[in-house]
């Protein structure tokens, strides 16, 4: 597994999770009501009579930025470490939150994960969200916690030492 | 071993998310497509949607309003309240113009739908309005409704 450490697999992975991110902040940034409209439908933060409207109305505006700075360091490589580290947390969120809805039999076809304004209807594949976030985990775990190490300077083409 | 290798700064962590926080809130107060954070963000500002609570709602009921369900028909049948007709946000059309007559000699009509991630409701009092039909929301929908214990019906007729 010495190749995970290699530079240019870790900054693959970096870019990669990191355009995922900006791309899913996308639509949300520009239309956060009907972003808003999504948190609201998991009822994990509420609204509700006790916490009102002011929880999810913070996410649905504070998080899709989260996202996009997080993203954008993320491809920059700058604090990747952290930025990484925010993503993984966002990540395990997502994945309890899918959890939770699938439990609660709510559906999560149109969850607000990337887009806020498509509505699929069909929802067959909507279960797919639940590794895909779990992928997406793994990787941004990686990137917190295994970074390359400078002195390294083994190949990819090197399988003897990739072992 | 390089600079890489050393843990997580928290106050990097700390900057990161005072940023976003930073920027979500200042684009909500300044982009013009942000919402009133302690407001339904359903309703769009400036919009005299009314919402009720479920125990307004149900002194209405007791009233002889009449409760109008916004959801899939499908979910009509499983349960809803009782003497409600379906008017699907989906089939809102053909729905309106079987319902036309019964509506417009209504005053006190009252439109749920799924809940709060639910705006069907919100879009059938919307699409009423613009036919000059005068409804307020059941605020929470449904779940509001059963969970609050009151009663329900089930099947295909009100």
């Amino acid at each position: 597994m010495k190749w995970l450490r290699h530079p240019a697999v870790y900054w693959a992975v970096s870019v990669a999770l990191g355009a995922v991110f900006v791309y899913a902040s996308y639509e949300k940034i520009g239309d956060p009501r009907a972003f808003a409209k999504a948190v609201y439908h998991f009822q994990l933060a509420g609204p509700s009579a006790s916490l009102g409207f002011l929880p999810p109305n913070l996410l649905a505006v504070v998080l899709p930025w989260l996202e996009v700075v997080c993203g954008v360091l993320l491809i920059a490589g700058v604090w990747r470490r952290e930025a990484a580290a925010l993503t993984a947390a966002m990540l395990a969120m997502f994945v309890v939150a899918l959890l939770w809805a699938v439990a609660h039999g709510i559906d999560i076809a149109n969850c607000g994960c990337f887009t806020v304004t498509a509505t699929d209807s069909d929802g067959r594949w909507a279960w797919l969200k639940i590794p895909g976030d779990l992928g997406l985990l793994l990787a941004a775990v990686y990137v917190a916690a295994w970074p390359p190490l400078r002195t390294q300077e083994a190949p990819l083409s090197a399988p003897a030492t990739a072992q | 071993m390089g600079d890489q290798t050393k843990g997580l700064r928290i106050w990097r962590l700390a900057t990161i998310v005072s940023v976003a926080f930073l920027a979500g809130l200042g684009w909500n107060a300044w982009s013009g497509r942000g919402m009133t954070l302690r407001a339904n963000a359903l309703i769009k500002p400036g919009e005299k949607l009314k919402e009720i609570p479920a125990a307004e709602a149900k002194d209405l009921l007791a009233k002889g309003a009449l409760f109008l369900d916004a959801r899939p028909l499908d979910f009509y049948k499983m349960g809803h309240i009782p003497g409600a007709l379906p008017l699907p946000l989906e089939d809102f059309t053909t729905a309106f113009a079987h319902l036309e007559p019964t509506l417009r000699q209504r005053f006190d009509i009252v439109v749920y739908c799924a809940g709060y991630g639910c705006d069907a409701s919100h879009e059938v009092v919307r699409m009423l309005r613009e036919r000059g039909v005068a409804a307020v929301i059941l605020a929470e929908g449904w779940p509001a409704w059963t969970d609050a214990g009151y009663p329900t019906a089930t099947g295909p007729n009100p």
